[in-house]
């Protein structure tokens, strides 16, 4: 998929489709060739349009060859790359071009001695202002003229001021907040639930007890966690990511009592 | 300009001697200055040479020079300015209780002489010096007056430019961005860049198979 177009561009391609897009309406084997020669711009080619007209065609002919499907499909994935491609060097300056292991080292040499640079600079600026930050310079406050607020009231109208602040007054709308759900699990209610499953059922995994829901799973963990803490059940896990075996310590019942 | 008829006790001569009017001038315009005030600005507004209002600039910072008075004339931030002597600053800060500038974590102090070094400067150039996002320390920067945005670069995406402000000056006890010690006196020994790639080379040797 990832073989230079060019290496191909000498196999007539076998696409029978019609494109129609801002820069280019005809055959799909002429754009590319003109994409090749540099005479249609890339950028301004949208790939994801050829693509559905593409799809469209085949769904409306009802003709599926494989061989023209899988060329076309190996044309818009060169095209896509050519695209990538130009758009990523434009941002990271070429970064993504494959460096061999020298090379990588090298410039990861020197951004390590760049960086050290500017942490020396850093420690020269942590100098300066362990020595300067408090010094204390001439302070001005603000002119006279700006702190006669009286001269202010007289100019403004109450009227104006009322006006000024009403909209500031007003309620606002209360959010509509329906769409989020009450949490259906509370801990409490889950401790009750596992007491209630372990007393009558004894020992238990945790897979058939815990709800669907990943929160719920949560919670459900969480009241297991603090059943564990309290010493009313034992946990068993042999392997990572394994079974959780609950058992209940029958001899502690009135502890358990105490707590629900 | 006109020789002055005020006299000042100079100690190190222990006699009276006379202070120029230009330099009287300057010692009130800086008196109620609000900030630093460079020394072109001080020249037009005494009507006087720069030549002349130098002089005088240097005959008032040996005036207020250290130990002297309560407060000494200093260069600072683009001009001049005063500022109280070291001694007596508890003096003041107890009747004013100015709290102490909060200390500068060592990220945004590296991040600050990235965007110092290299003004104007982009997000995206501080994170590449620094190897890790520098968006919330800019931000704090920011937030602290040290850097200012300062229009947008020509380059895709039109990112922000940060620069250095006049408070960044004042605090680092900087006459100008000039005054930045020079970046050569960071740079890494011959020795010390072979140190980091024998690193390097161990490293890349211990990953691959």
């Amino acid at each position: 998929m990832s073989r230079p177009l060019a290496a191909r561009s000498s196999i007539a391609p076998a696409v029978d489709l019609d494109v129609d897009l801002d820069v280019f309406v005809g055959p799909f084997d002429l754009l590319v060739t003109l994409i090749l020669k540099d005479e249609v711009d890339l950028w301004e080619v949208r790939v994801s349009h050829i693509i559905a007209e593409y799809v469209v065609r085949l769904a409306e002919t009802g003709q599926f060859d494989l061989e023209s499907t899988s060329q076309f499909v190996v044309l818009i994935a060169a095209l896509l790359e050519m695209k990538s491609r130009l758009l990523a060097d434009d941002e990271t300056g070429g970064e993504l071009e494959e460096l061999d292991a020298a090379e990588a080292g090298e410039e990861l040499l020197a951004g390590l001695v760049r960086y050290s640079q500017y942490k020396g600079a850093a420690g020269a600026l942590r100098e300066l202002w362990s020595r300067h930050a408090n010094r204390l310079y001439r302070q001005v406050g603000l002119p006279a003229r700006f702190l006669h607020a009286g001269d202010m009231n007289t100019r403004l109208a109450p009227e104006l001021l009322a006006r000024g602040l009403a909209p500031l007054l007003r309620e606002p709308a209360v959010p509509d907040v329906s769409h989020i759900a009450d949490l259906a699990v509370t801990l409490v209610r889950e401790l009750r639930r596992l007491r209630a499953l372990l007393a009558e059922s004894g020992p238990l995994t945790f897979a058939s007890v815990a709800p669907r829901d990943r929160l719920e799973k949560a919670i459900t963990f969480f009241a297991l966690l603090e059943l564990h803490s309290r010493g009313e059940v034992t946990l068993d896990q042999r392997h990572a990511f394994g079974e959780i075996k609950i058992t209940p310590l029958g001899s502690r019942p009135a502890l358990a009592d105490a707590a629900g | 300009m006109t020789t002055a008829a005020v006299l000042r006790y100079d100690a190190v001569s222990d006699a009276y001697v006379q202070m120029e009017d230009l330099a009287r001038h300057l010692e009130a315009l800086l008196f109620l200055a609000p900030r630093p005030l460079p020394a072109d600005e001080l020249a037009a507004a005494c009507a006087a040479e720069a030549s002349a209002v130098r002089q005088s600039l240097v005959e008032l910072q040996s005036e207020y020079g250290p130990g002297r008075h309560g407060m000494a004339l200093a260069e600072v931030g683009g001009g001049f300015t005063f500022r109280v002597e070291s001694d007596c600053e508890a003096v003041v800060r107890r009747l004013t209780g100015s709290r102490a500038e909060e200390e500068l974590s060592p990220a945004l102090l590296e991040t600050l002489s990235v965007a110092a070094y290299l003004q104007p400067t982009t997000r995206a150039e501080v994170a590449q010096v620094r190897g890790v996002s520098s968006e919330w320390a800019l931000a704090a920067l920011v937030e602290r007056g040290l850097i200012e945005e300062s229009g947008r670069a020509d380059t895709p995406g039109a990112p922000i430019l940060y620069r250095t402000t006049p408070r960044f000056l004042k605090l680092f006890g900087l006459r100008a961005l000039t005054d930045l010690p020079p970046m050569a006196e960071f740079a890494l020994s011959a020795g010390d860049v072979e140190e980091i790639r024998t690193r390097l080379v161990a490293n890349a040797a211990r990953r691959s198979p």
